[in-house]
């Protein structure tokens, strides 16, 4: 035996996934080092959606870039806007009407339950549940994405913020639709849930596999439903309240364990909960006009702002330097994806090539946000 | 004489047998997709014909036009002959799966006294094809889908053959005719612990044939397509066309072993067969739409841990029922 | 002993509920459209491609300031009753990010986004030198409905 043990060699040996790969989510790029089936290194090689956004924001003038903030997160444009009209009215102290605030908590909300039903259906798909889920998650969504085409005329690439309000008011009837959207998305979360949480070989992939300690998350800054899957209660809606989100009762959900099964628990959690504060903002929408003028031309004063937003995918902060001038001097964009797949070579050692697949989809990332 | 005209009705029935698996493996790719489409709430292929059942017609065709690529650095011979080891296997098996009997003709091209054996024995020399694809490729990802597709074919089928063994113990023979003809008066499967084998035969059968919920060795989300990422044209059609054959293999002797194979009232046997055949085949399909995979670790734990323990004491329980 | 029984009886009954799930869809009604044939009426706010109501254009210069992208091109001389002429109002669409800008910005609503969505095309030509000032430009493309 000793002598068969001294003749087998065994290799580690490097397997490239991506950047075409099936399941990573884009043109993410890893190298994985292998023994047998156990990941023995993990390297993640980034940069392949790079368009050099913070370049491009500071040749833009303020209003300008608004489109391309659509670009960051594809999965979740609103966030994005969201974030930066957030980031130039701080940074101008400027302030919108209680409308325009409601308006657009009720359409970041349903752009995290849109996001999140893609997010956690593509989970499925790379654990092998073929496209069945993926599709009822995007059958889902399109409710969401209707409305958002009836109200600001596109389906992915929406363009709706404006510093100081919004493009448009809400159309003629939307709220009724909000309302059914609420009604009608409720027992399809549940569906989906029954499809996952009870079912034997999900919870058997899921539990256990890539556990982020409170610690580790922390130290590594991931943000969003990945850091409150590890068990800390941290959600800038609540925490540093911007918008109206202090006047809406909601529960932040949290994880115990901080694993693949906790991350989808939580955004399955947090969709209900998404749908509750809608629920209270289309209740108490006030009467009036969003679409605000403050001029054409933004030309705030020197000086420096950082604002962060709770995005789908985490905090999505935008660190804006202005001169005086109509274009940013500098912009930097904190993206919560980035500091989420920093974590993934972290937590890839190990564990079976499959469950680096099953981390990767836990983990939710979005490629255009990663490079920007 | 006798001997030249044995030649050509044996060259007739060979074309009939492949000719039936051609039509059917391409009626259960477009029946596939609908499954699957109907599911997830969309049409599928609707252009080709009625509700698009020319479709795999069409596919077949690009298939065979399609330029087939032989990548530098792939152990040719091995590589070569890998698609054919899929197929050939599952073809031989047609030899002794009974079809019923058409106007007073058995429909079975031998009914070998060790039916099952044969079976068995064929069976088995699938996992070559597709271990030979996986080693011959050189691609690292075919290599771990033929290395976890030998490992997994080997353990599931102990359950399965378990299974197939307490079906066997009840009919009292090994010739599948006769295990038909011993269902007679009741199929198996109504049986208590004959329906706890069919349920063990069809699980172990799933992933013999490497379908959802056991796909490991093709795991799109890892591995991209397995052993079969380098194989292209005429030689992935023959995987194709392998892997379906063994899917009507599988759910026509659950339906044999299990369901009384072409027993039943009022319609012809041949038709309560294929009714049969493919209504496990659906079933099969609806599975795989619906869950996704194990992973390669837990899928060994449950052949070993749950299926070959309770299909063991489950043949001991038969036992024990026939020596009461 | 108990518990490994268990455990399998309550795994297998998860799993016929996810079956029970799909089974459910399985004779639900089909939400996706054949698309050739059939097609999707478009929402008043779609933000297809740019037009121009030529008459109405006063040449300020306003959505060439505003486009992100710098895909529209205008240039205009002064004829000699010191009225504004057009020399060329020119759109390229390849750069086109449909953001909807110029409609926006635009005081006389003279520039706006039509509902056209099939933008493929075969002559690259076509949708990079799109000229606005000639009122058949999207004559040959397919008009979709409004709801």
């Amino acid at each position: 035996m000793d002598t068969l043990k001294e003749n087998l060699q065994t290799e580690e040996f490097w397997v490239n996934m991506g950047p075409q790969h099936p399941s990573t989510h884009g043109v993410l790029y890893l190298e994985v080092k292998l023994s047998g089936e156990t990941v023995v290194d993990l390297i993640t090689h980034i940069g392949y959606l790079h368009r050099g956004m913070e370049k491009i924001a500071e040749n833009r003038t303020y209003t300008q870039f608004i489109p391309f903030t659509d670009r960051l997160d594809y999965i979740a444009a609103m966030g994005n806007n969201l974030g930066y009209v957030l980031a130039v009215e701080n940074l101008m102290k400027s302030v919108v009407n209680d409308r325009a605030k409601y308006i657009r908590v009720i359409i970041a909300e349903l752009q995290r339950v849109a996001s999140h039903l893609v997010g956690i259906t593509t989970f499925a798909q790379d654990l092998g549940a073929f496209a069945t889920p993926l599709f009822y998650g995007f059958r889902e969504r399109e409710k969401i994405v209707e409305l958002f085409d009836e109200i600001c005329g596109n389906r992915l690439t929406y363009n709706y913020m404006r510093i100081g309000g919004l493009q448009f008011d809400l159309p003629k009837g939307s709220d009724e639709k909000i309302r059914a959207i609420v009604k009608y998305m409720r027992p399809k979360i549940d569906d989906l849930e029954s499809l996952f949480s009870s079912n034997v070989i999900f919870t058997a992939r899921t539990k256990g596999v890539g556990v982020l300690t409170k610690e580790k998350a922390i130290n590594y800054s991931v943000t969003g439903p990945n850091l409150r899957a590890s068990g800390v209660k941290w959600d800038l809606r609540k925490d540093e309240p911007y918008l109206c989100y202090d006047r809406f009762n909601f529960d932040i959900p949290t994880g115990a364990n901080g694993d693949s099964w906790d991350r989808y628990k939580v955004r399955i959690e947090e969709m209900r909960q998404s749908l509750r504060i809608v629920e209270q903002a289309i209740g108490g929408l006030p009467e009036g006009d969003p679409t605000v003028k403050i001029g054409r031309i933004i030309k705030p004063a020197p000086g420096e702002t950082y604002m962060r937003t709770e995005a789908p995918r985490g905090e999505l902060g935008f660190y804006i330097v202005s001169d005086g001038s109509t274009y940013p001097y500098r912009m930097k964009i904190r993206s919560p994806s980035f500091s989420n797949l920093a974590v993934l070579s972290e937590l890839a050692k190990g564990i079976k090539i499959a469950d680096v697949v099953c981390l990767l989809g836990s983990l939710d990332i979005v490629m255009g946000d990663i490079d920007r | 004489m006798v001997s030249i005209l044995t030649f050509i009705v044996m060259l007739v029935a060979g074309a009939v047998v492949l000719g039936f698996i051609s039509v059917s493996a391409m009626f259960l790719i477009w029946w596939e997709r609908k499954v699957s489409a109907h599911i997830q709430t969309r049409y599928g292929p609707m252009r080709v014909g009625w509700h698009g059942i020319l479709q795999s017609l069409a596919d077949v065709i690009k298939l065979l036009l399609k330029e087939n690529i032989t990548p530098e650095g792939v152990d040719k011979p091995v590589w070569w002959l890998a698609p054919f080891f899929a197929v050939v296997p599952s073809v031989m098996v047609f030899v002794c799966i009974p079809f019923g009997s058409l106007f007073g003709i058995n429909l079975i091209a031998r009914d070998l006294n060790i039916g099952i054996l044969y079976i068995m024995a064929l069976t088995s020399i699938c996992v070559l094809g597709i271990f030979m694809a996986g080693w011959g490729s050189n691609n690292k990802y075919s290599l771990l889908g033929g290395m976890r597709s030998a490992a997994q074919i080997v353990s599931y089928e102990v359950p399965l053959i378990i299974s197939m063994v307490t079906a066997a113990m009840f009919a009292g023979t090994l010739s599948m005719q006769k295990i038909v003809e011993a269902q007679k008066n009741m199929w198996f499967v109504f049986q208590p612990n004959m329906a706890l084998a069919f349920i063990i035969f069809v699980i172990s059968a799933t992933a013999e044939i490497n379908r959802t919920p056991f796909d490991i060795p093709e795991a799109e989300s890892e591995l991209v397509a397995g052993f079969h990422t380098e194989y292209s044209g005429m030689k992935f059609a023959m995987f194709f066309l392998g892997e379906y054959t063994n899917l009507f293999i599988v759910s026509a002797l659950a339906a044999t072993l299990f369901l009384g194979g072409w027993q039943g009232p009022f319609l012809p046997p041949v038709l309560w067969f294929l009714i049969k055949t493919y209504g496990i085949i659906t079933v099969l399909m609806w599975v795989r739409w619906t869950f996704p995979r194990v992973r390669v670790d837990q899928l060994m734990s449950f052949a070993w841990k749950v299926l070959t323990p309770i299909a063991l004491a489950n043949l001991v329980v038969a036992g024990w029922i026939l020596l009461r | 002993m108990i518990s490994y029984f268990k455990e399998i009886i309550i795994g297998a009954w998860s799993l016929v509920r996810g079956l029970f799930v799909t089974f459910k869809n399985l004779f639900s009604r089909a939400v996706t459209i054949q698309y050739p044939t059939q097609k999707l009426s478009m929402t008043e706010r779609y933000r297809g491609l740019a037009d121009l109501r030529v008459e109405k254009c006063i040449k300020c210069y306003m959505c060439v300031k505003i486009c992100p992208t710098g895909c529209l091109s205008l240039a205009h001389k002064e004829n000699a009753e010191k009225k504004k002429e057009f020399e060329h109002f020119k759109y390229n669409m390849e750069l086109c990010c449909f953001c909807g800008m110029c409609e926006q910005v635009c005081p006389t609503q003279a520039i706006y986004m039509n509902k056209i969505y099939e933008i493929a095309v075969y002559d690259r030509g076509k949708i990079t030198h799109i000229d606005l000032l000639n009122t058949e430009k999207y004559g040959e493309w397919a008009h979709p409905t409004v709801k």
